[in-house]
């Protein structure tokens, strides 16, 4: 008995570098059910696109990448949960996802300990890459490769107060972290450029009449809305804007172009605009590419998030770039290759020239997104000068 | 003045809403003492069923008025069968057990998994329910409503003057009535108690039903959209007393109009503290609600 113990032992023993050939694995959690499946179905959709180009290459190491994909339904608990399962039991190399900064900020803590990276390819709460920066933590394994809040605030501000030369601007903001933290980035925004929101109004998800939060916007003399919230309520105001025979543009972070807002707002949200990283329009021969190939794998002709679906596919070439470099999977020799990549990665939003250091884990700066429209049921250039000939790629400047 | 009468309006569609859900409430609170905790999956589900009857009507090239006055009927139904499969499961073992709280529990459960069953049929995005009456507001001396609105104060009205009518003069309402003033003297003079209860559990989620398809072309359907609006309801049915039909709806346009005044006048971050401190307020003045009869509890 004790003779077979060691020979199974042996066996064991004997079949591990055998090992060397197995998949890498990465992790991807994101909603794919719920109020915010949108995006995270795009963003899912993406990253598999890349995955399977990359595989079809000969993998990365010559190992193929593995996804194992879990389903975190914009929830906190679940995203700790999963979080757990894909250390603990699958033992990911890295994992890419988080549509929601609630959930990002809860499940990265367990990646950070285990010294994993995380690559934020949607969430956008300006403190996501900033909850393990500096203080003790000897390094920070929290990336991310979205324009944040801070930038799209800024973005809302400069638009509407000196492009489109509005004054008094109303804030509509849901009550939820996002629309909160949302409505203070904007407010200081709003600040630097001289300007107090004429009304700063809030709202439940699930709230059904905007009118009192509409009356006063109107009786405050407002000509702009900027809204910070997600599709269903935006939505209810572009809807409650017509029933009070009231127009005003509305200007609002990138959730302006979610499906829930475009289907359900109808002709009343033509015209909204937000900042997209990426527009469904093939101005470089890489979002040419991009585009169809995704038309063609999934059998649609509108992707239903752009942004996400561009930002997700991005973000395994970012790992896999740094995979390579790094010769190895252990997670601090991925990071340590993420801070320093030294090849340059031709993206659908931008090309990443050297997107990270060790002080900084933002991949895109305020000049890259640009600003998308509301047309008709789809999200198009609001301003088709700002993506012609060069300026088509936008790229980080250095540090 | 403008301004506050539309706020008054806006106040009045949703305060509407609110009543219908607590006349539910009202209904099975009479002839059993028992309520229905998932009444708001109960609008749930009418609306999402009500979706799908009009959708496939629609697709039948029938207009959206058409499709949507012969879903009523089949939501109507619907509604009604969903009440008497909760009453059936979840309430009459309580009640025979003279359980106190065996039908609380079992209500909430039904309704966690009607809203689970709804989010794996109909998916949990919120979705658009194809509106019958033209979107476009009418302007009444500046005041605009839309159509919708109007239907929905009348709708509610339609269906709360059936079911009084009902109970009021049809030989099964007075059995109703009769189980609603007392149980045990009703089942001594030769009323079948269990049966009224049922049908009580099926006019109150048919009434709910309607709720849900009367607001979901102004709002949006979806499996969530029930947890809100059955946790007002439920505020609203405090409010106006639990055993008048009249009070609730009296309750819901006090906490419908309160709702958007408040937003308005002092701020849209406080819309629902009015209504919790009213709420506070009736339960420590008068318990029994604005409308109800006090209870004179014998030992």
């Amino acid at each position: 008995m004790r003779l077979f113990r060691l020979l199974s032992l042996a066996a064991l023993a004997l079949a591990t570098p055998a090992l060397a050939a197995d998949p890498i694995k990465i992790g991807l959690s994101g909603p794919f059910t719920g109020g915010s499946s949108s995006m995270g179905v795009s963003m899912r959709d993406g990253v598999k696109l890349a995955v399977s180009e990359i595989n079809a290459a000969g993998g990365v190491l010559g190992r193929p990448i593995e996804l194992v994909e879990r389903d975190d339904e914009a929830k906190n608990e679940l995203g700790v949960q999963i979080a757990q399962e894909l250390i603990n039991k699958e033992s990911v190399v890295a994992t890419v996802g988080y549509i929601n900064t609630g959930v990002a900020l809860a499940s990265q803590r367990f990646y950070q300990e285990a010294e994993i990276p995380v690559m934020n390819n949607v969430a956008t709460g300006s403190i996501v890459t900033k909850q393990f920066a500096g203080g003790d933590n000897k390094a920070n394994y929290i990336f991310r490769n979205a324009a944040n809040d801070a930038i799209q605030s800024r973005m809302i501000a400069e638009e509407a107060i000196k492009r489109q030369g509005f004054k008094k601007p109303a804030i509509l903001a849901d009550a939820t972290n996002y629309g909160q933290l949302g409505k203070t980035d904007l407010t200081n925004a709003l600040q630097k450029l001289g300007v107090t929101p004429v009304a700063t109004e809030k709202f439940n998800t699930g709230d059904t009449d905007m009118t009192a939060q509409l009356l006063r916007a109107k009786e405050a003399g407002a000509d702009v809305i900027l809204t910070y919230a997600i599709g269903p309520e935006l939505a209810q105001i572009a809807n409650g804007m017509a029933k009070l025979g009231w127009k005003v543009p509305m200007v609002g972070s990138w959730t302006l172009s979610m499906a829930s807002f475009i289907d359900t707002a109808g002709a009343n949200g033509d015209g909204a605009m937000m900042p997209q990283t990426f527009i469904q329009v093939p101005t470089t021969p890489k979002r040419k590419a991009f585009i169809e190939a995704y038309q063609k794998a999934y059998k649609i002709d509108r992707i239903p998030s752009p942004v996400s679906a561009a930002q997700g596919y991005d973000s395994i070439y970012l790992l896999a770039a740094a995979i390579s470099q790094a010769k190895d999977t252990d997670g601090r020799k991925i990071r340590e290759a993420l801070e320093s990549l030294n090849t340059k990665i031709e993206g659908v939003v931008t090309t990443y020239d050297h997107p990270y250091s060790a002080t900084d884990h933002e991949a895109i700066s305020d000049n890259i997104p640009v600003f998308g429209l509301v047309k008709g049921g789809r999200v198009v250039p609001a301003h088709p000068e700002d993506l012609e000939g060069d300026k088509a790629m936008r790229v980080k400047p250095k540090a | 003045m403008q301004i506050f009468m539309q706020l008054i309006v806006s106040g009045l569609s949703v305060g509407m809403i609110y009543g219908v859900i607590a006349f539910g409430y009202q209904l099975t609170f009479g002839t059993s003492r028992t309520l229905n905790f998932g009444q708001g999956e109960a609008l749930m589900l009418g609306s999402l069923v009500g979706l799908t009857t009009v959708n496939f009507l629609i697709g039948q090239s029938l207009g959206t008025l058409t499709a949507y006055l012969l879903m009523l009927p089949i939501v109507l139904v619907f509604g009604a069968a969903q009440g008497a499969v909760v009453e059936w499961l979840g309430v009459r073992q309580a009640l025979r057990a003279k359980s106190d709280a065996g039908w609380i529990m079992a209500t909430i459960a039904l309704g966690i998994i009607f809203k689970n069953l709804a989010e794996n049929v109909w998916g949990r995005d919120a979705l658009k329910f194809p509106s019958p009456l033209p979107e476009a507001s009418l302007s009444f001396g500046g005041v605009r409503i839309q159509p919708m609105e109007i239907a929905i104060v009348i709708g509610a009205i339609v269906l709360m003057t059936a079911v009084e009518v009902f109970n009021r003069f049809s030989i099964y309402g007075k059995a109703v009535v009769a189980t609603s003033n007392d149980r045990d003297a009703a089942g001594l003079m030769g009323i079948n108690t269990s049966r009224v209860i049922t049908l009580s559990y099926a006019l109150s989620s048919m009434s709910a039903a309607f709720a849900g398809v009367l607001v979901a072309p102004v709002t949006l359907t979806g499996a969530s959209m029930g947890a809100v609006l059955g946790l007002k309801a439920f505020a609203v049915a405090i409010i106006g007393g639990l055993s008048s039909g009249l009070g609730v709806v009296v309750g819901g346009l006090i906490l419908g109009i309160t709702e958007t005044l408040t937003g308005y006048y002092l701020s849209t971050g406080y819309k629902d503290v009015p209504g919790l401190v009213l709420l506070l307020v009736v339960l420590s003045v008068k318990p029994a609600g604005l409308f109800g009869k006090a209870a004179i509890k014998k030992v």
